[in-house]
């Protein structure tokens, strides 16, 4: 029973990160017009930054840059800044691209970040990746009674995230946004401007992956470069699309449901062999999820409602 | 993808490139026209055409030891991919095909998940390989050259793409696939079955990555991400030779391979994709229609 609980805490602050994620994509894919498959990049940049000025200095048998052992809230802001810094750079040369090319060159910036990742021993310690990372409020509670703050956090950052989304979903600039995914060329015509909005929903959409990945780097307590490939990205969009794209909502829960769907079964000890395939077949079962949703509900499980921002008349006032 | 023969001297090295340059060329060629030709038609980026490679190669593996040689396994692993390509469109994505690209790149995500899975249930994490009789590389002016397979490899690519062309060009249903993806409309006026050249295309398409993916198994090994490896290639060179266009696309596959043959003198092997993707990026950043634009390609396109 208490294995089962532990279990069940661990998924949700699991969840929590893939939320945060999710938040982050809807917001410049669902929100706003840009198709992202890169939005691992950012996830990786932000662990990294974290990790590399919280983490000690590389011992001898390890390499990596810096290593300040700074204070944790000093790398959750940073992560945040490098986050929508990434965003920036990346966006200058791509934003400019139409919505296929624009897929295919984030998804390519996120290869060859995660192959720096990979080779560039001095940078990141390389495929050996850095482990055993603190945690914070590690010390405050009994061992046991950890998971629980950790899952607090997390859904402290999931909170932080869905204010900072739905704030910007319900300004002005996410009526922008909104604009420019449904007619560019009408938005133009009433003022706003493309690059600059895109750019600026980019980089807002890569400082909340970049501090999600902080929240990655403190449950998985290690960093190594294949937490950042691309099917990362995939599962995003996947959790995305299973709860309903352009929705917060939807974002939200379609995390959690991925996550059921995906690491529920983890829960059932196998052995050896065995274990590949059921690895293999949670895959396929994500695959199957994702095409009976988009063939069968493909608003997903919430879709987005039209908003209206005249007075309610007092019956819809009652629908609602 | 091969790397026992070591390089000799300074002449090696460049005939090294070269070898090794038409090598890797033919495998993205062959895996690129497929994933080409189902963009032109119908207009999506089919993800799952990398996992079509995987299924290739691991059904020609298991042909492979029931016995056959491997020519016929060849053909038999490109004759089921294709069936399977044919089957996916019929069941997943022709019903579909109204709700947007999106949701048709979406739905191949969720299908090459679904192969993925399916071929790692079976054939396990393993790294497997073709079992083949083990042969020398021909001598060509006192260099080692190619082997056999590498040979047969370069020609059989060579020649499909080729085949592509004459059939698009030349033969009715060809013309009935370049007509119904210009405007499939107009097609359906003229009294061509858009549906039928959906279902050829898918087939021809799916068929040459299946191949691909043998082809790839012989010349290194078969492995699961395979598939994924080679998917981000495909995508490098349809971006690099200009979306939806075919004869791009084909002189992208050699431009990509020669790139990163030469770019690999300067980097680490484990950049290789990388590397493509930085051409692409440049070039993009030259010339935003990619290569298809040298003959003026894609400037209608609108989105």
């Amino acid at each position: 029973m208490e294995g089962l609980i532990l279990f069940a805490v661990s998924m949700l602050t699991l969840g929590a990160v893939y939320g945060m994620l999710c938040l982050a994509l809807n917001l410049e894919s669902g929100l706003g017009p840009l198709w992202d498959l890169g939005i691992v990049s950012f996830f990786g940049i932000g662990a990294y930054t974290y990790v590399l000025l919280t983490a000690p200095p590389a011992a001898d048998h390890q390499s990596y840059i810096f290593g300040f052992g700074l204070p944790m809230w000093i790398g959750v802001v940073a992560s945040m800044v490098a986050g929508g810094v990434a965003a920036w750079l990346i966006g200058l040369p791509t934003l400019k691209l139409k919505r296929e090319y624009f897929l295919i060159v984030t998804l390519a910036f996120a290869e060859v970040i995660r192959q720096v990742y990979a080779n560039e021993e001095w940078l990141t310690n390389g495929v050996a990746g850095i482990y055993g990372l603190q945690q914070p409020l590690r010390s405050t509670v009994p061992a046991m009674q950890y998971s629980y703050v950790l899952l607090a956090l997390a859904l402290l950052g999931l909170a932080f995230a869905w204010a900072v989304t739905r704030s910007i979903g319900a300004s002005p600039f996410g009526r922008a946004c909104k604009a420019l995914r449904e007619n560019e060329a009408l938005a133009i015509t009433a003022g706003i401007d493309p690059r600059g909005v895109s750019m600026r929903v980019y980089m807002v959409a890569g400082a909340l992956a970049g501090l999600a990945g902080v929240f990655g780097v403190w449950y998985t307590t290690l960093i190594i470069p294949g937490q950042f490939e691309a099917d990362l990205t995939f599962f995003v969009w996947a959790a995305l699309i299973i709860g309903g794209i352009g929705n917060q909502r939807g974002a939200l829960i379609g995390a959690f449901v991925f996550i059921l769907l995906h690491d529920a079964l983890r829960f059932i000890q196998v052995s050896g062999e065995w274990a590949v395939t059921l690895t293999s077949l949670r895959t396929a079962l994500v695959g199957l999820a994702l095409i009976l949703i988009l063939r069968f509900r493909p608003e997903g499980l919430f879709g987005e409602r039209p908003v209206t921002f005249a007075q309610r008349t007092p019956q819809e006032a009652e629908r609602a | 993808m091969i790397s026992s023969r070591e390089p000799t001297d300074q002449a090696g090295h460049e005939m090294d490139i070269l070898i090794f340059g038409l090598i890797s060329a033919s495998v993205v060629l062959l895996s690129s026209v497929g994933f080409a030709l189902i963009l032109r038609t119908e207009g999506f980026l089919h993800i799952a055409h990398g996992q079509m490679l995987l299924l290739g190669a691991y059904t020609g593996l298991l042909l492979s030891n029931l016995g056959l040689h491997i020519a016929p396994t060849a053909i038999g692993a490109a004759l089921f991919t294709g069936f399977v390509g044919v089957l996916f469109y019929g069941v997943l994505f022709r019903p579909i095909k109204a709700r947007g690209a999106l949701v048709l790149l979406f739905t191949s995500v969720g299908a090459a998940y679904v192969v993925y899975g399916l071929v790692g249930a079976i054939a396990g994490k393993r790294m497997l390989a073709f079992d083949l009789p083990p042969v020398r590389a021909f001598q060509l002016f006192g260099q080692p050259f190619m082997t056999v397979y590498e040979l047969a490899i370069v020609i059989v690519a060579i020649a499909s793409a080729l085949c592509l062309h004459l059939f698009l060009a030349y033969t009715s249903p060809g013309q009935a696939i370049r007509a119904v993806s210009d405007d499939e409309a107009l097609a359906r006026v003229r009294g061509i079955d858009p549906m039928r050249t959906s279902y050829l295309v898918w087939f021809v398409a799916s068929a040459l990555g299946g191949l691909a993916g043998v082809f790839l198994g012989i010349l290194g090994s078969l492995h699961l991400a395979m598939g994924w490896q080679q998917i981000i290639l495909i995508l490098a060179t349809t971006v690099l030779g200009g979306i939806g266009s075919i004869y791009g696309v084909m002189l992208a596959a050699f431009v990509l391979a020669f790139g990163i043959e030469i770019g690999l003198l300067f980097v680490e092997s484990s950049y290789r994709s990388g590397l493509a993707f930085l051409i692409i990026i440049v070039v993009l950043l030259v010339k935003p229609q990619g290569l298809q634009a040298l003959w003026g390609g894609g400037a209608g396109r609108t989105h």
